[in-house]
């Protein structure tokens, strides 16, 4: 009995790495980004501590007179940078001169003490000026610390004395990498366009859902299960198209059809109509061909899982039936539609949760537009994380944004199950008991 | 039996030795290189490396190295795609070695540790980059560090359908002297739009086809708040000017008012947009220099000069005419052999050297990056590099180098979108920016 219940632990053991490595770890990792502000800048794996002229700027209203001095940079022809040259194995003639003619001077800018350098007698390489001036380096500008302890002890040895207050306010407004911070939820919250791109989300998966993917497949089913066997099938096939059309080429078709210079375009010229973007025109035209393109795709799933529980009706009940005189409309009203509840339930929940979480086919079409029309929050969460123009992605806010669609997405699926009861379903037929 | 395993370690050893001494004589360098926003035209942007490698390759040969430099060349036509594959690959340590990309990325990519300073690894002093205009160079800077060596240089000019100037009552001396005039501010945004109403009731253009700017979010954009008389920074602060933005806004939601601009403008097909401004399709529009070579090499537009007319982006309210330049920059990334990042400073070096860059300039019709660049024959022969130098460049303006600046611009751009599609008022788009920028930047913006 112990060693079958060590089996199964081993047996079990893929199955829960996986789990944990592709189903899991996202939903963690999503969360813990969420809380943070990473963006491009700040770099993903941590940052440094650098004193530049831009973090002086928010230095120089805490402590004014300590950020001009740091702003100071200077390369000082000292005995102790003399010493490190020497060191470096150059030319002996090169520190000669140095000493001799250069020593106590003090150079503003880095390039001022290369042009020295490079005058010398001895002219040094490029590599080698380079070496050389940074042994003359007694500034911290521009230098990254990988710590705080590095950054204090360079300031340290330049004379800055620091309180521990003030060593706070420079780690603070010198840290170049992300921090922790609930800032991603409360911009979230008070962004008007974030509440019209919830909006947008739910109307999206409002329509798809209930015009195509339940509505029009049921639809479908119907209308399939009434025609002999051999055009049902064909006409089932031909549904499943959209669906197994590589995406971008299926939207690239409706693109064709609906663009300036599309198939609309020149069927509505011969009407003297001027050729227009049909697609882009208004925010409703994107909404109706963002609703079809999903709705077309998204039709045939529902379809297909009705058709089957459809045949799996028992053909007495129709033949009864059509006995008592019933119509169509009551056989679909009395004997199908109250023998559906579970596959609908099973499809509008499946799909409610896809919707949700799909964009690609509203990226290739609209991109979301015109003005953020059709942008949903699966796409607003995308284009925040991982495209735009600027190159700055913003990886904190995305990833806050993709939580909430984690928790959406779990919320819906426990109130679909309490609703649809889902404990019935699953419970041991009586039988057995 | 005995003889045969010593012979074998022998011959392993001797094949070692072999190996390691020619190791230490010849040194093999592999460079990568990405370029953003590459089309045919662009070529020499990664071209002009390989060129440089050759040059290297023969110096190294004259002091008595081996050095065999192999290029591996990486073109991206669009931004987003490939600034989202040089910052992933950067951060998983796997980035190329040169990055051409747009001077804006040297702020958060710097910050971020992405990119290490050219200036460290070449002489500034030297030529030809001490001959690289000083502007270019500031542009390639950050934080009073030199991280790039510019590339291309640029502006982002107006375009006017000649012909239809013509047809409006515009007689050719007007023409001539409209450069001119949109520079001193006497031809305004105003009168843009008006000559742009007066293509589309004339029936020489189509409704929505007077005024065609760009399709996508861009820099062109900032010219257009420049010309509204808004600043981007101000004392390494970035600046949101309301009232300017307000006038930005406006100005575009007035063109779809007046039915000038096509309310679904953006958004639509590259390739129609680049079809109709090169066959007379549309009356005014902006765009980069760099659209003469398209114009005239993919869309067969052969007789640029006598259609189209180009000045700077004329003043509108409260503003200056001007115009922007948004330099590419070459960049070298982080985490690499310091000998190879090194070699890679000196192939930047040798590929921006006049004779070479002139070849991206003529070919892509940018503009030249150094003073003696105008020297050279082939590109002052070009006559569009020539008049886009002389008329434009003076006038150019950049955007700022900001690690913050990327919010900035999207958050301008998406209530730009907004208030041109009519989803949201101008007003409202103007407060909702207003807001966004206040809790996404806090003090690092000025709003005003």
């Amino acid at each position: 009995m112990k060693s079958s219940r060590t089996l199964g632990l081993v047996m079990i053991a893929p199955a829960a790495v996986m789990i944990i490595l592709f189903f899991l770890m996202p939903v963690v990792l999503t969360a813990v980004f969420s809380m943070t502000n990473m963006t491009t800048a700040t770099g993903i794996s941590g940052g440094v501590y650098q004193i530049a002229p831009n973090s002086l700027i928010a230095l120089k209203s805490a402590m004014p007179e300590i950020a001009a001095e740091m702003a100071e940079p200077r390369y000082t022809i000292d005995e102790a940078g003399l010493t490190a040259v020497e060191g470096l194995g150059m030319a002996p003639g090169i520190v000669a001169e140095l000493r001799a003619k250069h020593t106590g001077e003090v150079f503003p800018a880095r390039r001022d003490v290369e042009r020295m350098i490079k005058d010398l007698a001895d002219r040094p390489s490029t590599r080698e000026v380079k070496q050389i001036s940074e042994q003359f380096n007694r500034s911290v500008l521009n230098t990254r610390f990988d710590s705080r302890e590095q950054l204090f002890s360079a300031l340290d040895s330049l004379g800055f004395k620091l309180t521990p207050e003030q060593q706070e306010i420079v780690a603070k407004t010198t840290y170049t990498g992300w921090t922790w911070t609930t800032e991603n939820f409360s911009r979230m919250a008070s962004s008007p366009d974030m509440a019209r791109v919830l909006f947008n989300t739910v109307l999206y998966v409002a329509l798809v859902l209930t015009l195509f993917n339940v509505g029009y497949a049921l639809l479908l089913a119907i209308w399939t299960h009434y025609m002999p066997p051999m055009p049902a099938s064909i006409f089932r096939g031909i549904w499943l198209l959209p669906r197994i059309t590589p995406v971008v080429i299926y939207v690239l078709l409706w693109k064709w059809l609906a663009w300036d210079s599309g198939f609309i375009s020149i069927l509505m010229g011969k009407f003297g109509y001027l050729p227009k973007n049909y697609l882009l025109d208004t925010a409703y035209n994107a909404w109706f061909f963002v609703v079809l393109i999903n709705g077309f795709i998204g039709a045939s799933m529902g379809m297909l899982v009705f058709s089957s529980a459809m045949k799996a009706i028992p053909k007495s009940q129709f033949y009864a039936s059509e006995v008592d005189g019933a119509s169509r409309w009551q056989q679909i009203r009395y004997i199908i539609l109250p023998q559906m509840r579970w596959p609908i339930l099973f499809v509008t929940c499946y799909q409610t949760l896809s919707l949700l979480a799909s964009f690609n086919e509203i990226l290739l079409a609209t991109n979301g537009g015109p003005g953020n029309a059709t942008e949903v929050w699966a796409l607003a969460a995308y284009h925040t994380a991982l495209r735009n123009y600027a190159g700055n992605l913003e990886y904190g806010l995305g990833a806050a944004m993709a939580l909430v669609l984690v928790v959406i997405g779990v919320t819906l699926s426990l109130l679909y199950l309490r609703v649809f009861n889902y404990g019935t379903l699953v419970a041991k037929p009586l039988i057995e008991d | 039996m005995t003889i045969l395993p010593t012979l074998k370690s022998l011959a392993i050893a001797a094949a070692i030795l072999a190996s390691s001494s020619a190791i230490a004589l010849a040194k093999d360098v592999h460079i990568s290189v990405w370029a953003g926003g590459t089309g045919p035209n662009d070529v020499y942007r990664l071209d002009a490396i390989e060129i440089a490698a050759q040059q290297l390759q023969r110096e190294a040969a004259l002091k008595g190295e081996d050095l065999k430099i192999t290029v591996e060349k990486k073109p991206y036509s669009a931004w987003e795609d490939f600034k989202q594959a040089l910052t992933l690959a950067a951060e998983a340590k796997t980035a190329p070695n040169i990055v051409v990309s747009g001077h804006e990325d040297i702020a958060p990519w710097s910050q971020a540790g992405l990119i290490v300073p050219i200036e460290d690894y070449v002489d500034l002093d030297s030529w030809p980059l001490s001959d690289i205009y000083e502007n270019l160079l500031k542009i390639a800077s950050y934080n009073g560090t030199v991280y790039g060596i510019p590339q291309d240089a640029e502006s982002r000019p107006m375009f006017f359908w000649k012909p239809y100037m013509k047809a409006i009552g515009y007689s050719d001396a007007d023409l001539d002297a409209l450069p001119q005039s949109v520079q001193d501010g006497k031809y305004t945004m105003k009168n843009l739009l008006e000559d742009a109403k007066k293509m589309q009731d004339k029936g020489l253009v189509q409704p929505g086809y007077g005024f065609y700017p760009r399709t996508s979010n861009g820099p062109d954009y900032w010219q257009f708040y420049t010309s509204f008389g808004g600043t981007m920074e101000e004392g390494g602060k970035l600046v949101f000017d309301k009232a300017a933005m307000t006038r930005t806004y406006q100005f575009f939601a007035d063109a779809v008012k007046s039915g000038v601009t096509k309310k679904n403008h953006i958004g639509m097909p590259g390739d129609q947009w680049w079809k109709e401004v090169a066959t007379g399709k549309a009356g005014i529009w902006d765009g980069g220099t760099w659209h003469y070579a398209r114009l005239v090499n993919q869309e067969g537009l052969k007789d640029f000069f006598g259609n189209v007319i180009f000045t700077l982006i004329p003043a509108g309210e409260g503003g200056k005419a001007n115009t922007l330049t948004h330099p590419l920059v070459y960049l070298l990334t982080a985490g690499h052999d310091q000998e190879d990042t090194e070699i890679a400073a000196q192939l930047v070096k040798i590929a921006s050297e006049p004779r070479t860059n002139a070849l991206h300039a003529v070919k892509s019709a940018h503009l030249g990056i150094s003073k003696s660049e105008s020297t050279v024959d082939f590109y002052s022969a070009d006559r569009w590099t020539r008049e886009a130098t002389e008329r434009l460049l003076p006038h150019a303006n950049a955007m700022p180098n900001n690690s913050d600046f990327g919010k900035y611009w999207n958050i301008m751009w998406k209530n730009l979108e907004a208030s041109w599609t009519g989803a949201k008022t101008v007003d409202a788009a103007v407060g909702d920016a207003e807001s966004e920028l206040k809790s996404t930047l806090g003090d690092k913006i000025v709003i005003r």
